[in-house]
């Protein structure tokens, strides 16, 4: 897996794209959407058509953080057709909007259904080194910072107390009459991840947000990963 | 050279102890060993310094090396740019290790104070020499008698030991755990610690067998990762208490992610205790509270308490708290209701759980006794009793006394947590001198008692905490 972060380091690269960034965590047994790159139509169809329909579509680039607000995401895209009027679609909104960003192509992801939103994320503290985070997404993590935090390596009890440690925790527990999200699931994604940060020193942060929890499994729907300064490490 | 832990023990357990550059009229240092055990001798130049310490029936010497026989803990004490030679002839001698007092090095952040403390981690850490501060109280061992500081106990036993990164407050630490009854076996206040650090302190306190719990007071740490993970391994063996003090602000760094922007130094610091199975507190109160807790109670198998109030208002008051600390207060079952009504006095009071109970213990102590003798046949209680204490008033420690029995009887055949809850507002009678001979005599007798039912739910809430994590 280093090789994607080898070969991000030799373009010059502080962050992995998100294309990238799920193809490490994906290799590392974290669950994620699948999503590959295409830098032509073609290749953006072959692709759709061996993910399945419908699919998300969205502009891969190291210089563009928002994607949306650009035009570079178009999202429910049903057949073939569609896969090459959402290419050109989002190149042409692409070379209006950051006509001077490196682009790697487009990606192609499986349209996943909705779940129970959740953040699972990690940082390097100064202190003590990589610390997972655990949170409920959008509201809950934006604005009421409901979140918890362990020290990487997690055991599986420390996966526990995490996702169970928040305030919000019974709405993943079926409270107001809501499914119950697989906590198992969600455990085993949560050490996958304390996994992937205790073996590689050469990631400084990750943000999974959302992941989807639903009553049978869980999955990182977009992944964010930066790299850690490389002299820090050497 | 990394510092030998059996060098360690040596320095923290002296048999001689040579006191370096005190000075008078009071001769602090000095002074401090007066019960010292073993041999005690004295370093001084100054020719004006050394009749009065010879008066105190000391031996003075010219130096360290002119003291016959091995010194186990050098206790320094000397101006800050006479330390590289203390510390040199310290070497030279081959003393166990020093403790050192002095003052003014890289806490300074002066040029001179940064180059001496450079020195002396070159001397001593060439050297192996555990090098306890500087900037620091030093240590205090209850069973040798060494001390910094008046009014500390000594002689057998040990409930905790303290690791206190102020020397104000692992001085405040230690007399408030002996205030309530509590035995420390040792501090060490650590100071600027360049040569041994927390978690080499932690480490010691961590094997050692006379040290069955331990409480510390840090503000940061020196190297996480070791600290988190012996405080893991500490924590599986014996109780342990951290206050974290003050907000670090250690390493502030480039943060581009969600997640690092959450992740607060205190947040993680928070996380990292919780890990670990620490018992975390936030004030010199809350520490004392939970030490107190510690050592006194039996260990609470579950959250379902009896609360025995003097009063209705305060009865509500005291499960308000309970509750809020996550405690439940069960009704009883009916036997025990049946057993109650045979001699409870209902005119002015209840006996629901929580009891309202002046009316009726008030006249006869006997009752109590049979209330007990009910909560201790009741199963549905598992977390004790906290009685509300002081508002009865005590005329004479006798009364006092003979409650205490019943307490002591009740919680040896129960084996749950008994506490004593004596608010400091609202107290019916009594005045601050029998307050203070009740707070002695509950804690010579071994009984944790709070100021407020707040403060006794939380302390007991903790424990009960801490329990529960290490029996998952």
């Amino acid at each position: 897996m280093n090789d994607v972060i080898a070969a991000a380091r030799a373009r010059g690269r502080s962050q992995l794209t998100e294309v990238e960034a799920k193809e490490l965590l994906g290799a590392a047994g974290v669950p994620v959407a699948d999503t590959r790159l295409a830098t032509t139509a073609d290749e953006a169809v072959s692709a759709a058509d061996s993910i399945g329909y419908p699919v998300v579509m969205k502009i891969v680039s190291p210089e563009i953080a928002h994607k949306s607000d650009i035009g570079g995401v178009v999202l429910g895209v049903e057949d073939a057709v569609g896969v090459r009027t959402a290419f050109a679609q989002i190149t042409n909104a692409v070379a209006k909007g950051a006509p001077n960003a490196e682009v790697d192509g487009i990606a192609v992801q499986a349209m996943v259904p909705q779940g129970i939103e959740v953040i699972v994320g990690a940082t390097t503290d100064p202190q003590f080194g990589p610390v997972m985070m655990f949170g409920l997404g959008g509201v809950f993590v934006e604005i009421l910072e409901d979140v918890s935090f362990r020290i990487v390596p997690l055991e599986q009890r420390d996966a526990h107390d995490l996702i169970h440690e928040i305030r919000g925790f019974p709405l993943l527990d079926g409270a107001r009459g809501q499914e119950k999200a697989d906590l198992a699931a969600l455990e085993q994604l949560v050490l996958k991840v304390s996994e992937v940060m205790n073996t590689n020193p050469d990631i400084a942060e990750l943000d999974l947000n959302p992941v989807f929890a639903y009553a049978d499994g869980a999955i990182a729907v977009d992944a964010h990963i930066v790299l850690s300064d490389q002299s820090a490490t050497d | 050279m990394p510092i030998d832990q059996t060098r360690l023990h040596r320095a923290l357990n002296p048999r001689t102890l040579a006191v370096v550059g005190d000075k008078g009229p009071n001769y602090q240092w000095l002074t401090n060993q007066k019960d010292f055990t073993g041999e005690l001798y004295s370093v001084q130049l100054d020719e004006k310094e050394i009749p009065g310490i010879e008066e105190k029936g000391i031996s003075n010497y010219k130096s360290l090396k002119d003291i016959p026989g091995d010194i186990d803990l050098v206790i320094c004490s000397v101006p800050r740019q006479v330390t590289p030679f203390v510390v040199a002839d310290a070497i030279e001698k081959g003393v166990g290790g020093i403790s050192m007092f002095t003052s003014g090095f890289a806490e300074t952040k002066e040029p001179q104070g940064i180059e001496l403390q450079a020195k002396l981690v070159e001397l001593c850490s060439n050297a192996g020499m555990p090098l306890v501060g500087p900037n620091c109280m030093g240590v205090y061992n209850r069973r040798l008698a060494v001390k910094f500081g008046g009014g500390l106990e000594h002689g057998d036993g040990g409930d905790i030991s303290v690791i206190a990164q102020s020397g104000t407050h692992g001085v405040g630490i230690t007399n408030g755990a002996q205030t309530v009854g509590v035995k420390v076996r040792r501090t060490i206040s650590i100071g600027n610690s360049i040569i041994l650090n927390e978690s080499d302190y932690l480490e010691y306190l961590m094997n050692d067998p006379e040290t069955p719990a331990i409480a510390m007071y840090l503000e940061g740490t020196k190297d996480g990762r070791r600290f988190f993970e012996i405080l893991c391994e500490a924590a599986k063996r014996k109780p342990v208490i951290v206050w974290k003090g003050g907000r670090s602000t250690a390493g502030a760094r480039a943060v581009n992610s969600h997640t690092g922007s959450l992740a607060s130094s205190q947040a993680v610091w928070d996380a990292m205790l919780k890990q670990a199975g620490a018992i975390a507190t936030s004030s010199i109160d809350e520490t004392i509270d939970a030490i107190a807790g510690l050592v006194h109670t039996k260990q609470p198998t579950g959250r379902n308490i009896a609360l025995i109030a003097m009063t209705g208002g305060q009865s509500v008051a005291i499960t308000d708290q309970f509750e809020s600390y996550g405690f439940n207060v069960p009704e009883l079952s009916d036997p025990s209701y049946q057993r109650l009504a045979e001699f409870f006095t209902i005119i002015g009071g209840s006996y629901g759980n929580p009891f309202d109970a002046a009316s009726t213990i008030g006249s006869e102590s006997e009752n109590l006794q049979k209330i007990l003798e009910i909560l201790a046949d009741e199963t549905v209680i598992d977390g004790g009793v906290a009685l509300e204490f002081r508002s009865r008033g005590f005329e004479n420690l006798e009364d006092l006394d003979g409650i205490l029995d019943l307490l002591d009887e009740y919680r040896e055949k129960t084996n749950q947590p008994v506490i004593l809850l004596m608010p400091a507002h609202g107290v019916m009678s009594g005045g601050m001198e029998e307050a203070a001979r009740v707070w002695a005599r509950v804690a010579e007798r071994g009984f944790a008692g709070y100021p407020s039912f707040q403060r006794g739910a939380q302390a007991l809430g903790r424990i009960v905490d801490f329990h529960a994590t290490r029996v998952e």
